[in-house]
């Protein structure tokens, strides 16, 4: 019976990572994935960190806070409606593995894209901006940590139950609606230290303020919270955006999406 | 009996089930383990929307599903494991190679590693696309998308295989060789349920079909014993022509309709159909209308209903609103202004 369930559970791993390696070579290359996941972090960074005195430790970690979060939640909201949209998420869906497997698979995706991206602006710094990272362990977990977080966190969106025939801007948009905010209201362009004690406040509900404090220690050394509560909190956050998603995916079967 | 489908008083109701779309109304039937049972339906009748509970893609609103002994609601897995599905459109990866689709479902699907690409050869060679293992689908043709997603289905063997029209839009040569694969599988014991609104195709392959209209099933039975037991829809096929050198006239549809006992007529290239419930009593009557109006009988023949009588006459489509139509293996007809 412990072998069954050791097998069942190596099984769906196996799955999930076959789901993951195929939509990496699926979707790679896609416009929607390079507009969103691609090109827009950095547009941002330099939008609202020109002519500001920014160090350079200061814009590698604000930087790869960006990276994570746009990259890693663009995946979900782009790849799932397109699968739906040609009927291959069927094909997932009708496979024998849970919805949590499936989603673990597809949160691997953006989590992939997000760290790949993450790399460039980190070596560019490394190597011609003399940047030095207080804690190159920590800054690893936690660029692949508040990846998954926020690629479970895109997940919701496309995961929603909505009509196959629905199209990825349909799913963007609510998305984008979603995410701007949380940015805006985060710690990434105004720190924490900063911050009115009513910004703060709003601060601690996006998701992006724990990453972006973590990437504090992890890259200048110093945070505003404990690094163990920002570990925590994005494990949490991760879970919790993952059983969401299976919660809308089991919604849409019930209502008939 | 042992049955590879239960179902009992199957509901489904799109949206909320207080203010949603009923699309399947109580539907219970059963599939026996190694029979092709046909679904056959017009479109929106239910047929989909039953697979796609039957597939575990949609949860039903009300009722119960038993497959291979395993209630669906509670114990889908082992289900998955044994079960292909071929939906209505091919749900391939253009982006990535024949081969590649095949592998990675091979890999969904828990097949072992060292059978995998035996597996996956064998399919290819099976379903004419060899030579195309490393092109990218984005470049297949309809019919090899059909081929490969045929091929993705069956790579882990299934003892269940789901198909949800699998032949419309198809050239000849798929058509067959998705024929021959459905045959092959049930001679080796596989159960097939073949979802399909041609009626042909259901004549030709299934051991039952199930008619479903307006969500809820109007009969389950063989072809042959639907069609026997809808003599109502019985036919007269005559083939006339003037005595005298004159055009073969429209009129004579009329005439012929008027004749006691015919209920419908439809002309059908030079010949015309007479529906009626008792083709003995008409055959004289016939006669001597074709004799009064100074008409020859070329041909004369009575016809069994089609599986398509039948299935017009229980989903209560009206015959005899036909123009024209072609013959094939069996009679068919065209509705006008119809799909």
């Amino acid at each position: 019976m412990k072998d069954e369930w050791l097998q069942r559970v190596l099984d769906e791993l196996a799955q999930a990572w076959a789901v993951a390696i195929k939509d990496v070579r699926v979707y790679y290359l896609t416009a929607p994935m390079i507009m969103f996941g691609l090109l827009l972090p950095f547009f941002l960074f330099f939008s609202f960190s020109i002519k500001r005195e920014v160090g350079a430790e200061v814009g590698i970690a604000r930087l790869l806070a960006l990276t994570t979060f746009f990259t890693a939640s663009s995946a979900g909201p782009v790849i799932i409606p397109m699968e739906r949209r040609t009927g291959t998420y069927d094909r997932l869906l009708a496979a024998p593995m849970s919805r949590i497997t499936l989603l673990l698979g597809k949160t691997l995706v953006g989590a992939f894209f997000a760290t790949m991206v993450s790399l460039v602006p980190l070596v560019v710094g490394l190597l011609f901006l003399q940047v030095t990272v207080a804690d190159a362990g920590l800054l690893a977990i936690c660029v692949v940590l508040a990846s998954l977080a926020f690629s479970a966190f895109g997940l919701v969106f496309g995961s929603m139950p909505t009509s196959s025939a629905t199209a990825v801007g349909s799913i963007m948009m609510p998305s984008t609606l979603v995410r701007w905010p949380l940015l805006f209201i985060s710690g990434v362009f105004v720190p924490l230290t900063e911050m009115a004690p009513a910004a703060q406040m709003a601060a601690y509900l996006s998701p992006l303020t724990y990453a972006q404090d973590l990437m504090n220690h992890a890259v200048l050394g110093d945070g505003y919270l404990n690094r163990w509560l920002d570990l925590a909190l994005l494990v949490v956050l991760l879970a919790t955006f993952l059983l969401l998603a299976a919660w809308m995916h089991r919604r849409s079967r019930r209502l008939g999406y | 009996m042992t049955y590879a489908i239960e179902v009992e008083n199957l509901t489904k109701v799109y949206g909320r089930p207080e203010s949603g779309v009923l699309a399947v109304d109580h539907v219970s039937f059963e599939v026996r383990q190694g029979e092709v049972f046909g679904f056959l339906g017009p479109n929106g009748a239910g047929k989909t929307t039953t697979q796609r509970i039957l597939t575990t893609l949609l949860d039903p609103t009300g009722g119960r599903v038993v497959i291979h002994g395993h209630d669906l609601a509670r114990d889908a897995y082992p289900v998955k494991r044994r079960t292909g599905l071929v939906p209505e459109e091919s749900n391939v990866y253009t982006e990535l190679t024949a081969w590649d689709n095949l592998m990675f479902t091979a890999r969904l699907y828990l097949v072992p590693r060292a059978e995998r690409a035996a597996r996956a050869r064998g399919l290819l060679e099976t379903f004419g696309l060899a030579e195309q293992r490393d092109v990218k689908v984005v470049n297949f043709s309809k019919g090899m998308r059909r081929r490969l997603s045929i091929a993705m289905a069956i790579i882990h063997r299934p003892t269940l295989l789901f198909l949800d029209e699998p032949t419309p839009g198809l050239d000849a040569q798929s058509t067959h060789a998705i024929r021959d694969l459905v045959r092959q599988m049930n001679v080796e014991g596989a159960t097939i349920f073949l979802t399909t609104h041609q009626i042909e195709e259901a004549n030709q392959m299934c051991d039952r079909v199930a008619i479903i209209n307006h969500g809820q099933i109007a009969a389950i039975d063989t072809p042959e014993r639907l069609k026997a037991a809808f003599s109502r829809v019985q036919s007269v096929e005559v083939a006339l022509e003037p005595r005298e050198r004159s055009e073969p006239s429209q009129e004579w549809g009329n005439a012929l309709s008027a004749l006691p006992g015919v209920k419908t007529v439809v002309k059908l290239g030079d010949k015309w159909r007479l529906y009626t419930d008792d083709p003995a009593a008409l055959l004289p009557l016939l006669m001597r209308h074709a004799e009064g109006h100074g008409l020859r009988v070329v041909s004369l023949s009575t016809l069994l209903p089609s599986l398509e009588d039948v299935f017009l006459e229980i989903t209560g489509q009206q015959v005899g609103t036909v123009h024209h139509e072609t013959r094939g293996d069996g009679p068919r007809r065209r509705r006008a202004g119809g799909e």
